[in-house]
């Protein structure tokens, strides 16, 4: 019921995008092309005009001579030869004494359309319309040393009719292109918005099914439309990512917190069958040492979701290394003294490194805690920070039981516990959180142990915030 | 108070009243607006997930309306940001569920402190332990103890609020200023440190563990 206004709504804005391409390419097409024909069309009638107006002027140049030379003889001599010759149309040949005495005519049948009384002989070209107004007849005229006037013009019958043949053909040429234009922009449009119909159409099939893990096709192109697919891909690459983590913390969490809970429960359960007033408070008590403890355990795995999600808010500044390595140091102070533990500090003078200063305190405080809780008494462990090259390097290194070889890939796993820690208890957490904040500050952590012997934990931050 | 979980409700006053206050519980926001214009209130508890009118809303009410009872938030979600709208909203202190009761009483005892204006004390005791806030210096039955600076800060705080119970993490976040948990029990050594030196050759016992809760001073 849903689908068809939403197809509706779909199609019309490409389909229209479509025809507004369409048009402006088949416009600015046609316009360009026509505009070239007339232009063309211009210049061979002026070409053709300027030929035949010369033409006028030469002969009659001609003429003036050998009438100058031999008389009206002579020039209707010449003018005979010049006919019957036939090299070119006839020309229109009059000599006029006074005003109207016409010693001498020489015309085409067809002009007599023409009414030469008009003409006023005057120097330069003059016109007269035909009757029928379909021709003209382009005339000039030069006063001879006997004062008669001589008259050389020609009819613009066949020019017009040469250039009525021309526009004919232009304009089927014309035609032709506004043809292709509205075929050529429907063409091209259609092509250029292939690959977004592609692309609307493959996102749209994600959003329906709801499958993020698939991909639209990107072509090899490499132009804006590529682009944009790689970035869709790109998102949703980010998206997948986003929820993969989201499902999988969620998965932890729920197995991480049913262990407490199932101990919790029984705790009680127990309390309950028991009549021992004594017992049930101490019933109570665990209760609630329990319930911090899965409060506490909540709060960690929601950090390393946070981190290892990429939503964790870091509020990166300079953070004086020298002072959050003191505090750690002085927070387990005491802990180090009652398990006699020696506890030192080398840091560089002076460094810094941008970091968020609760989270690289909650770092280092995670490493020194998990140090002294695998170190027996007698031993030590070191902090020390240094600059090499890019990072900053923290290195807590200590004295005690290390980590076994097998252990080592896993020991950054949640909940992990290597053989010889379950001795101690926590939450197996710590080393998860160390890591994932440490990842989401663009750092790597490691570790370098030998079981016996103690273990170092190296974090490198970059010194430029990721 | 104002709060909808009827079981939060109901152990919160209790406690309350134990502890001799007098409360009120309205289960909505809106009821909590009424309440709050009628009666005159030492302190409010709010909660931020509230049928019918949320509690930042209802802070930004009162407080529109010129009531300046200082108000606790309660709330479910922990991060920095909704600490600071909730503050932002003219709440005054900010608690997160789920909290020792402990904790929810010494802070609200710290705002109606605060609100009723008592001066800064200069000299701090309980029996014949005593601490001077100028020299930093602790006696007890007129013997000088020498304190490390955390065992002061330590001793300071639980003579502010000698007689109720205060947990870990009021201890951790107060002592050190660290709101996380550091995993090692960092509280219990520094309390045992202090306990040795306040208590050991003392009698009665001032400092007493309050198992599965956290510390408490006070007489007998």
């Amino acid at each position: 019921m849903e689908e068809t206004p939403q197809s509706a709504a779909d199609v019309e804005p490409s389909g229209r995008l479509g025809l507004r391409l369409a048009s402006w390419y088949a416009v600015v097409f046609v316009m360009t092309s026509l505009a070239i024909v007339l232009l063309t069309y211009r210049l061979l009638a002026a070409s053709l005009e300027e030929r035949d107006q010369q033409l006028v002027i030469s002969t009659l140049r001609e003429y003036s001579q050998r009438y100058a030379e031999g008389g009206l003889g002579s020039l209707a001599e010449a003018v005979d030869i010049e006919q019957r010759s036939g090299r070119q149309e006839r020309l229109f040949v009059r000599v006029v004494r006074g005003q109207s005495q016409t010693l001498f005519l020489s015309a085409p049948n067809a002009f007599s359309d023409f009414d030469v009384s008009r003409l006023r002989g005057l120097s330069g070209l003059e016109q007269v319309l035909s009757q029928t107004g379909s021709a003209r007849l382009e005339v000039a005229s030069a006063r001879l040393a006997d004062g008669t006037l001589l008259q050389v013009g020609k009819s613009t019958e066949i020019r017009e009719a040469l250039l009525a043949r021309f526009r004919y053909v232009l304009t089927i040429v014309a035609l032709v292109i506004v043809a292709v234009g509205l075929a050529g922009g429907a063409v091209v449009t259609r092509s250029t918005l292939q690959p977004i119909r592609r692309l609307i159409s493959a996102v749209r099939g994600i959003i329906r099914t709801g499958r993020i893990n698939e991909r639209v096709p990107v072509r090899a192109e490499r132009d804006a439309i590529d682009e944009l697919s790689a970035l869709f891909n790109e998102m949703l690459d980010r998206i997948t990512t986003l929820i993969r983590g989201m499902e999988h913390a969620l998965d932890n969490v729920a197995h991480d917190l049913r262990t407490p809970m199932t101990r919790l429960r029984g705790v009680a359960e127990r309390a309950l069958q028991s009549d021992d007033v004594q017992a049930q408070r101490e019933a109570l008590v665990t209760c609630l040492e329990e319930s911090e403890r899965i409060l506490a355990m909540l709060e960690t795995l929601m950090d390393i979701s946070e981190a290892e999600t990429g939503t964790m808010r870091l509020e990166i500044g300079d953070v004086p290394v020298a002072s959050i390595v003191g505090d750690v140091v002085e927070l387990y102070e005491n802990v180090a003294e009652d398990k006699h533990i020696a506890m030192s500090t080398s840091v560089e003078p002076g460094l810094t490194v941008p970091a968020d200063s609760r989270r690289l305190r909650q770092v280092l405080a995670n490493l020194v805690d998990n140090a002294l809780k695998y170190t027996p008494s007698g031993g030590r462990v070191t902090v020390s920070a240094r600059r090499e090259n890019s990072v900053v390097r923290l290195d807590v290194a200590d004295t005690g039981i290390g980590v076994a070889s097998h252990d080592l890939p896993h020991i950054w796993d949640r909940l992990y516990r290597g053989d010889q820690s379950r001795a101690e208890r926590g939450l197996g957490l710590g080393l998860s959180l160390v890591r994932a904040i440490v990842v989401a500050h663009g750092g790597t952590v490691e570790v370098e142990a030998e079981p016996g012997r103690g273990s170092t934990f190296i974090v490198k931050l970059p010194v430029r915030s990721a | 108070m104002v709060e909808d979980d009827a079981t939060i409700a109901d152990f919160v006053s209790k406690g309350l009243a134990e502890a001799g206050h007098v409360v009120d519980v309205a289960t909505d926001g809106e009821r909590g607006v009424e309440l709050a214009m009628k009666g005159s209130y030492d302190a409010a508890i709010v909660d931020v997930m509230l049928p019918r009118l949320d509690g930042l809303t209802l802070i930004d009410r009162i407080r529109a309306r010129g009531i300046r009872t200082p108000v606790l938030i309660l709330s479910a979600r922990r991060t920095v940001d909704d600490r600071v709208k909730g503050l932002q909203a003219g709440g005054d202190d900010y608690l997160t569920k789920p909290f020792a009761f402990a904790e929810l009483l010494a802070r609200l005892q710290a705002l109606i402190r605060r609100s009723t204006g008592q001066t800064e004390p200069t000299r701090l005791s309980l029996g014949d332990l005593s601490l001077d806030l100028l020299t930093r210096q602790a006696e007890r039955a007129g013997k000088p103890i020498d304190l490390r600076p955390r065992e002061y800060e330590l001793l300071d705080y639980l003579l502010r609020n000698q007689g109720r119970v205060l947990t870990k993490t009021m201890i951790l976040s107060h002592v050190w200023g660290y709101n996380f948990d550091p995993g090692t029990n960092v509280v219990d050594v520094l309390v045992s440190r202090l306990r040795e030196k306040i208590d050991r050759d003392f009698e009665p016992k001032l400092l007493q563990t309050v198992r599965g809760v956290g510390y408490v001073l006070k007489a007998g």
